[in-house]
């Protein structure tokens, strides 16, 4: 069974298309790059996959199940990187986990070790909003695996990310199916075994590790 | 949380209350024969600028950080996070309420009885429901400030004239204190059931 199998996804804001028909199959374990220029359709696209929004027509099926109808089922087994961090500013790097953990359910107990992951123990105590962009980030990253999910959806996950951020990465990808828009080629091509390029809302090519034709 | 540590918000509610009864006092030339009189309304006033200032951070400050996105794909009922809301609202309000109160005693002379205080805290219930349902509506659009009090003010009437009933009754006026009391109940009761079932569809795309 395919993790996610977008068919003839669409969605348009007012009378703008934002995404035009795309297919889209994931296998499991599969790592999946969207790339493409800015306005091309790559947040919307993997809001949609996320369950945060709806598309205005087509179908989606995650894990066998149907997106649309399912999507709080759906949550609790999809991690989801968003454009921003979504974090409480006066709370502590620990604290905002830990409010996380109590929303999913999950044991408080994840929270030092997501802590340890990020590389972000030594300043758990600290408010988000002291801690810098790419703390913010590695945070953010933390806060998507917190609940051991099954797929990965990241929105540009590299935005402000170090070097040992970036192994962050590749240490939460690995064995889970992920989905991750980027501007950054050389990324798409380390992390990931596909890629797929939009432009204006279309799939303009697809393929294994692909060359992006300019 | 983010109030108790930050303390953005409290203190300016605290003080626009004051400060409403301190020129209602000098506007009005309140003494004994008209405090009782003119105090509800003038409690009301306050109460309902203070709610709207209230409601209208408790969804736009979710709105710019991202946390609303952020806890809704964690799978957690809307109407759960919607009731947290609301009752972190409520309680910002009731912070309020206790700077208002007495100071509305000493200034207006009037008795602020747990009759009273009963019946602000019963109005408070629902408003709180209505006020935080409409600001997550109005949360993404740019003339929320606008929005907001168009939209909350005609549902918030009810609170405001059974709840000045009984605080009026409450003070020594005229007014049926126990037949508006339950009628503040059947209100909260109400408006809390339709706000929670429609949380899902204002906070959820």
């Amino acid at each position: 069974m395919s993790a996610l199998v977008a068919d003839r996804l669409s969605h348009w804001f007012g009378s703008e298309p934002a995404l035009d028909s795309v297919d889209l199959v994931v296998d499991r374990g599969d790592h999946v790059a969207i790339l493409g220029e800015n306005g091309a359709g790559k947040t919307t696209l993997l809001r949609i996959l996320a369950t945060a929004m709806r598309p205005s027509s087509g179908k989606l099926e995650i894990m066998g199940l149907d997106a649309l109808r399912e999507r709080r089922r759906l949550r609790g087994r999809i991690g989801y990187l968003a454009h921003a961090p979504g974090l409480y500013p006066a709370l502590t790097a620990a604290e905002n986990l830990a409010f996380f953990c109590d929303l999913r359910g999950a044991d408080r107990e994840r929270v030092p070790e997501m802590l340890d992951l990020a590389g972000l123990s030594e300043v758990a105590r600290k408010r988000a909003s002291e801690l810098s962009r790419g703390m913010q980030q590695r945070l953010a990253i933390a806060r998507a695996v917190l609940h051991d999910p099954l797929l990965l959806i990241l929105d540009e996950p590299d935005a402000s990310l170090d070097a040992e951020g970036s192994e962050l990465l590749v240490r939460v990808m690995k064995d889970r199916t992920t989905v991750l828009a980027t501007h950054d080629q050389a990324l798409a091509t380390r992390l990931c075994q596909r890629t797929v390029v939009l432009r204006k809302g279309r799939v303009l090519g697809a393929g294994s590790r692909l060359r992006v034709v300019q | 949380m983010s109030e108790w540590r930050t303390r953005e918000l409290v203190p300016a509610l605290a003080q626009f209350v004051v400060l409403a009864l301190v020129i209602a006092n000098f506007g009005f030339q309140i003494d004994s024969r008209n405090a009782s009189a003119i105090a509800p309304g003038v409690l009301w006033l306050a109460l309902v600028f203070a709610g709207l200032i209230a409601f209208g951070r408790a969804f736009a400050a979710e709105r710019e950080q991202a946390t609303l996105e952020a806890m809704l794909m964690t799978g957690a009922p809307a109407s759960a996070i919607f009731a947290g809301k609301a009752l972190a609202a409520g309680l910002l309000l009731v912070v309020c309420e206790a700077v208002l109160l007495p100071a509305l005693g000493l200034l207006f002379g009037v008795d602020v009885s747990a009759g009273l205080v009963g019946a602000v805290l019963l109005a408070t219930i629902g408003m709180a429901a209505l006020g935080c349902l409409f600001a997550a509506m109005v949360a993404q659009l740019r003339a929320r400030e606008l929005l907001l009090p168009l939209l909350t003010l005609p549902l918030w009437i009810p609170f405001i004239v059974a709840g000045g009933q009984a605080v009026q009754s409450a003070m020594g006026g005229s007014g049926a204190f126990d037949q508006a009391v339950k009628l503040l109940l059947d209100f909260d009761i109400l408006f809390v059931v339709l706000t929670s079932l429609a949380a899902r569809f204002v906070l959820d795309d």
